[in-house]
């Protein structure tokens, strides 16, 4: 799988991007030529320069550098995120794969309410209930998301648990608990992996999102989505605002997705989808 | 055919009933008491313990949670939702009737779009595969999936209506103002349905019934569209069918962006003024019409397609 995917040019061109995203995020103080907060309100709507790269917002805080920050926002916070979502479906579906039976009764019935919503007002009830806040936001996507998880594992583990290995250990005396995490999880990984790389590019735009409408990452914290909220305010006089942080998420949401699906045609080579 | 439809039925019911549960769930998960939300709502100028513990019997919140659930379902079947807590002279229903005008006529809009601009396009993409015109909408498809509605919407709002002057920026009223929201809202749906009917289609030429037409000596053009085009439009319009109810919630962000004074700006200033009433009647609105549209159109999938009945 790994030489397969190696072989792709493309896919290294995304591993990278998103590498180097994430590296500039991580040390964003070396990156970043000004401080993100810093007001200079003189300066404001600079334009493109040696001093200010990317110009500078409505109070003149030089955007490149919010740029920088608004990487660990984003990037952090939809990693989080999906952390989250597939901890709990990998075990909500392991549970109801595993144990059938009314564990798995009540499990799916959940599942199928939380399917049953569509997601994005899912997102915005729990945030309404919750508050306006960041942690909310995460934990929205999270309850959200679980479901899609949990069903597509259930159904994995539904198809490995009678195959000879695992009947195997368990004639040999294996706790069931080492049934589940060394052999059912390890042939389901692969899979996963391609659905939570395209879940990312998905959380990066839904966080965005509530932070644009105000809902997520608050005002003077850098974010794109937030970045972009405050563009749109200025959108007749100043449209260059809005250039740098679209761009940016087009760029990484597309890098995640784009991986997403290399990774699955380098796990099924037969299934070439676009 | 009659069991399958009321099995499907059958199963519907109990699961309006979770999303029914969740949602009276949700608004008694509120840190506010709502005894107390009540007496601010009338504005009664001192609260005391008596007051409370008065409106508390008065409103039945002294009954045991199921009995409540089961006032508050009643309620909501003879679509009274209560009154909206920051402007206690509106009911929800009101506010609700007043805002799905305006989001019913985007979403309609925008699935026409969704309609008249996915069929062609994902037919010609199948028809001329691997061809520049479908290197090209495979190229445009992949980028609108990783931009941003709202964003999109950024754009087209500077392009069209700024920089060409051509379309108001914002509002509603003619008709002028509806195409650029309508456009921002179908573009992610478009994608996707080009994306299906591709490749529904390229799968279902490689079918042997086709081979069988080619084999025939039927015309192409005949063979395209009276076999392969009829075939993967079924699953196509199901599925068009079933994302309505996602047309319409997702409108939430375009409205936002353009001022379209429907139930996604509703939604947006109810979570910041704190107004549950109007948010949970909102998602209890959204879950029944998905739950809706996906029992219709399962159900017209199920009539319409004798695949699915000879399985059985």
């Amino acid at each position: 799988m790994w030489r397969r995917l190696y072989k792709n040019k493309m896919a290294m061109v995304m591993i990278g991007i998103i590498l180097m995203t994430t590296i500039i995020g991580i040390f964003a103080p070396f990156f970043a030529p000004h401080d993100s907060y810093k007001i200079n309100i003189l300066d404001k709507y600079a334009p493109y320069s040696l001093e200010y790269p990317l110009g500078t917002d409505n109070l003149g805080r030089c955007i490149l550098s919010r740029m920088i920050y608004g990487i660990r926002p984003t990037l952090f916070l939809s990693l989080l995120t999906m952390i989250g979502t597939i901890s709990i479906g990998t075990v909500m579906g392991l549970l109801a794969g595993y144990f059938t039976g009314i564990i798995d009764e009540i499990i799916m019935r959940m599942v199928d309410v939380m399917l049953s919503f569509p997601s994005q007002i899912m997102v915005f009830a729990v945030v309404a209930l919750l508050g306006v806040d960041v942690r909310n936001v995460i934990l929205a996507n999270v309850f959200i998301k679980w479901a899609w998880y949990a069903r597509m594992i259930r159904t994995n583990v539904m198809k490995y648990k009678d195959t000879n290995y695992v009947l195997y250990s368990r004639c040999i005396g294996n706790k069931e608990s080492f049934i589940l995490f060394r052999h059912l999880l390890p042939s389901i990984s692969s899979e996963m992996a391609v659905l939570a790389t395209l879940d990312i590019g998905w959380a990066i735009l839904n966080i965005s999102t509530l932070s644009f409408l105000g809902l997520g990452v608050q005002a003077p914290t850098p974010e794109w989505g937030a970045m972009l909220s405050e563009a749109k305010n200025v959108l007749t006089t100043n449209p260059n605002q809005m250039i740098a942080p679209g761009v940016a998420i087009v760029i990484l949401v597309a890098a995640f997705n784009f991986l997403g699906d290399a990774l699955r045609d380098a796990l099924d080579p037969k299934e070439k989808n676009l | 055919m009659k069991t399958y439809i009321l099995k499907r039925i059958g199963s519907a019911i109990p699961l309006l009933f979770c999303i029914s549960f969740l949602c009276f769930v949700f608004i008694n998960l509120i840190p506010s008491d709502p005894a107390e939300v009540a007496l601010r709502v009338r504005q009664t100028p001192v609260i005391t313990e008596q007051a409370i513990e008065e409106v508390r019997e008065e409103l039945g919140l002294n009954a045991p949670y199921l009995v409540r659930y089961g006032r508050w379902l009643m309620n909501c079947l003879s679509f009274n939702f209560g009154v909206s807590y920051t402007n206690p002279s509106r009911t929800v229903l009101g506010e609700i009737s007043r805002c799905l005008p305006a989001t019913v006529q985007l979403a309609m809009v925008s699935l026409i779009f969704v309609i008249l601009l996915s069929l062609p396009i994902g037919f010609l993409c199948a028809v001329f595969q691997n061809s520049w015109f479908d290197k090209i909408v495979r190229a445009i498809v992949f980028m609108t999936t990783a931009m941003p509605a709202y964003w999109i919407g950024l754009l087209l709002i500077w392009f069209v209506s700024i920089y060409l002057d051509l379309l108001p920026t914002s509002g509603s009223g003619s008709m002028k103002h509806i195409i650029l929201p309508a456009i921002t809202v179908s573009l992610t749906y478009i994608s996707t349905y080009i994306r299906l009917i591709r490749n529904n289609m390229l799968e279902n030429m490689k079918e042997d019934y086709v081979l069988y037409a080619n084999v025939r000596g039927l015309k192409q053009t005949n063979i395209l569209i009276r076999h392969i085009l009829k075939n993967s439009l079924h699953t196509c319009i199901v599925a068009i069918g079933m994302s309505i109810p996602q047309l319409i919630s997702g409108t939430i962000v375009v409205e936002n962006v353009f001022a379209w004074p429907g139930l996604g700006k509703l939604c947006i200033e109810s979570i910041f003024n704190r107004d549950y009433p109007v948010i949970q009647t909102y998602v209890l609105l959204i879950g029944t019409l998905f739950v809706v549209f996906n029992l219709i159109f399962d159900i017209i999938s199920y009539v319409t397609d004798p695949r699915l009945r000879g399985d059985k």
